[in-house]
C-alpha cells in the first residue's frame, strides 16, 4: 500500500514544483522584460516586488468564473484541465538526477513527445468552446503552428536519439557523463568516458547535434506559443487568442500550463542534448571534478541550473524579437527548419555507421 | 486486482464514450469524445503490453487525425452541417437500421468466436510457451519492433513509406500556387 502512497506523493511533488516554478518565473519574466525595456517592473508588493505573483494568484483564486452565455459550457470548462494535464503528464518521464525519475520507462522520449501533442486538442477545445471569433482564430493558429512545428522538433529529437541509441531518458542522461555504460567519444573519436564533464555531452559527442539543438529550441518556442511565435495570442489582432474568455482559476491553469510547458521543453532539450543532470566540469588529471560533482543533489542542481538558463534565454528572446507573420512562420518551419532537421538526421545515420 | 479494476474502468470509458460519439447530436462534442475513446483504447493497449502502439495511437490519432477532423469540421459550410442534423436520428430509423444490424451481427460473431475457442489450448500459444517466446512486462518492446521492422518486415515498411511519399507529393501539388496563364 506504501507503494500507492509514494505515487500520490510524487504526483503532488511534481504539481508543487510546477506551481512554484510558475510563481517564480512569472516574477522573473516581469523583471527580465522590465530590464530589457529599461523599466523597474513590479516594485510595490514586498521588497523589489517579490510577492507580486503571490498577490496575483490570490486575486485569481477569488475571481468569479465567467462563462459566456453562448459558450459550449462543457468544452469551455474542460479545456483548461486538458491543457494543463497534457503538460503535467509530460513531467512524469523526465529524470531529475541519477536514480531519481518519477516513472522510468524504456520509451520516455516518445512518451513525452506523444503526451504534449494532446495540448493542441485542449487549445482547440478552448477556442471552440468559447464561441468567440478571436478565440477560435487564436486556437486555429495555435494548433496549425503546433502541428507544423512538431515535424522539425521530432526530427531533431530523432537525430539525438540515434546518437544515444536509446529512447530511455535516464539512459540517455547516463551516457553523457562519467556514469556512462556505453562508449563516450568526444567529437566521435576521443574516448572521454573517464573524463566526463562538458566533453561528454551529446552536443559535443556529435557536433551536428548543436544544429539539431538550435532547431529544437526554435521549434520548442513555437510549441509553447511564445514570442516570436505568439501569433495565437497576438494582442494587437486577437485580443488574447484562445484564452480571451477565460478568467479566474481557469485562466490560472492555462497560464500554469504555459509556464510548465516552457520548463518541460527546456528539460527535454537539456536531457537530450546538453548532458541532462551531468556536470559540466571534467576530470582533470587527479582533480576528479566530474566525480565530485555527480550525485543525487548535484544532479538536481545541474538540471535546475541548465533548465533555468534555457528558460532565461526563452524570456530574453521573447522580449527582444518582434512577432513573425503567419507566412513567415510557415516558411521558417517548412523551408528552413524541416530540411535542416532532415540533414541532421542523415548526418546522425552516417555518423553512427562510420564511427562504430 | 487493481490492474483488473483499471482494465474494467478503461473498457467502460471506451465503450461509453464510443456510444456517445455515435449517438450525440452535437458534432464537435462527439469529435472531442472520440479523443476520450482513443485515449481509453490506448490504455487498453498498454494492458496488452503494446505500449509502443499505445503511444503511436496518441501521436497519430490525437495529434494528427483528430485535429484534421476538427479542421475539416471548421472548414465545412454551415448548410451542409445543418443538412446532417435534419436527418431523422431515432435508433431504429431507416438510415440507422443497417448500421444497427451490422453492429449486432458483428457482436454476435465476436461473441461466438470468444465462446467457442479455448485460448489456452491454441496450438501457436502452446508452442510459444514451450519455446519461452513470451514478452514480459519489463521487456524493451521498442527494440524488438525496431529490429523486426529493419529485418523481417523491411519490404512492407518501404512499400508503406513509398505510399506516404506519394501522398505527400500529391498534397504538395494540390497546395501549390497555380501557374499564371498569360
Amino acid at each position: 500500500m506504501n507503494f500507492y502512497l509514494l505515487y500520490i506523493l510524487v504526483a503532488l511533488a511534481i504539481f508543487g514544483f510546477i506551481a512554484a516554478f510558475a510563481l517564480f518565473s512569472v516574477y522573473a519574466e516581469r523583471k527580465v522584460s522590465a530590464f530589457i525595456q529599461d523599466r523597474l517592473g513590479p516594485m510595490e508588493v514586498g521588497k523589489y516586488g517579490v510577492l507580486q505573483t503571490a498577490a496575483d494568484i490570490l486575486k485569481l483564486i477569488q475571481k468569479e468564473y465567467i462563462v459566456p452565455t453562448l459558450a459550449d459550457k462543457v468544452l469551455f470548462g474542460l479545456a483548461p484541465i486538458i491543457i494543463f494535464l497534457a503538460v503535467y503528464l509530460g513531467f512524469v518521464a523526465l529524470p531529475w538526477a541519477p536514480g531519481l525519475v518519477p516513472a522510468s520507462m524504456n520509451f520516455g522520449v516518445f512518451y513525452v513527445f506523444a503526451i504534449i501533442s494532446v495540448e493542441a486538442l485542449g487549445i482547440m477545445m478552448a477556442g471552440w468552446g468559447s464561441n468567440n471569433k478571436y478565440s477560435l482564430l487564436g486556437a486555429v493558429r495555435s494548433v496549425a503552428q503546433i502541428v507544423s512545428y512538431e515535424i522539425p522538433i521530432g526530427f531533431a529529437i530523432i537525430s539525438a536519439v540515434m546518437i544515444a541509441q536509446t529512447l530511455d531518458l535516464q539512459v540517455i542522461n547516463q551516457n553523457q557523463g562519467v556514469l556512462a555504460t556505453a562508449p563516450v567519444q568526444f567529437l566521435g573519436f576521443i574516448d572521454v568516458k573517464a573524463v566526463g564533464g562538458i566533453l561528454a555531452w551529446n552536443v559535443f559527442q556529435a557536433p551536428h547535434l548543436l544544429v539539431a539543438y538550435v532547431i529544437y529550441f526554435i521549434a520548442s518556442l513555437a510549441e509553447c506559443n511564445r514570442a516570436p511565435f505568439d501569433l495565437p495570442e497576438a494582442e494587437s489582432e486577437l485580443v488574447a487568442g484562445f484564452h480571451t474568455e477565460y478568467s479566474g482559476m481557469r485562466f490560472a491553469f492555462i497560464f500554469l500550463a504555459e509556464y510548465a510547458m516552457m520548463f518541460l521543453v527546456a528539460m527535454l532539450g537539456v536531457t537530450l542534448f546538453l548532458g541532462g543532470w551531468n556536470t559540466p566540469l571534467p576530470n582533470i588529471g587527479t582533480l576528479k571534478l566530474a566525480n565530485y560533482t555527480t550525485g543525487l543533489f548535484w544532479g538536481i542542481f545541474w538540471m535546475m541550473a541548465k533548465c533555468l538558463t534555457v528558460v532565461g534565454v526563452q524570456m530574453w528572446i521573447r522580449w527582444t524579437l518582434p512577432r513573425l507573420r503567419v507566412d513567415q512562420l510557415m516558411t521558417l518551419c517548412w523551408k528552413i527548419l524541416t530540411p535542416l532537421a532532415f540533414l541532421c538526421l542523415v548526418i546522425s545515420g552516417i555518423w553512427k555507421l562510420l564511427l562504430f | 486486482m487493481i490492474e483488473q479494476v483499471i482494465f474494467y474502468i478503461l473498457t467502460a470509458i471506451a465503450i461509453g464514450s464510443a456510444a456517445f460519439v455515435v449517438t450525440s447530436q452535437h458534432l464537435v462534442r462527439s469529435v472531442f469524445m472520440f479523443f476520450v475513446t482513443l485515449f481509453a483504447v490506448a490504455g487498453l493497449y498498454v494492458f496488452a503490453l503494446a505500449d509502443f502502439v499505445a503511444l503511436t495511437q496518441i501521436v497519430i490519432y490525437v495529434g494528427g487525425v483528430l485535429v484534421l477532423l476538427l479542421f475539416a469540421f471548421l472548414l465545412s459550410s454551415k448548410n451542409s452541417l445543418d443538412a446532417i442534423s435534419e436527418i431523422p436520428s431515432g435508433l431504429l430509423s431507416a438510415n440507422r437500421l443497417p448500421a444497427v444490424f451490422i453492429a449486432l451481427a458483428f457482436f454476435a460473431l465476436l461473441y461466438y468466436v470468444f465462446n467457442s475457442v479455448n485460448f489456452e489450448s491454441l496450438n501457436w500459444i502452446q508452442q510459444a510457451k514451450a519455446q519461452n517466446n513470451i514478452i514480459s512486462v519489463s521487456d524493451n518492446t521498442v527494440r524488438n519492433i525496431g529490429v523486426n521492422l529493419m529485418s523481417k518486415y523491411l519490404l512492407p515498411l518501404e512499400l508503406v513509406s513509398i505510399l506516404l511519399m506519394m501522398a505527400l507529393i500529391g498534397a504538395a501539388h494540390i497546395a501549390r500556387k497555380e501557374p499564371k496563364t498569360p
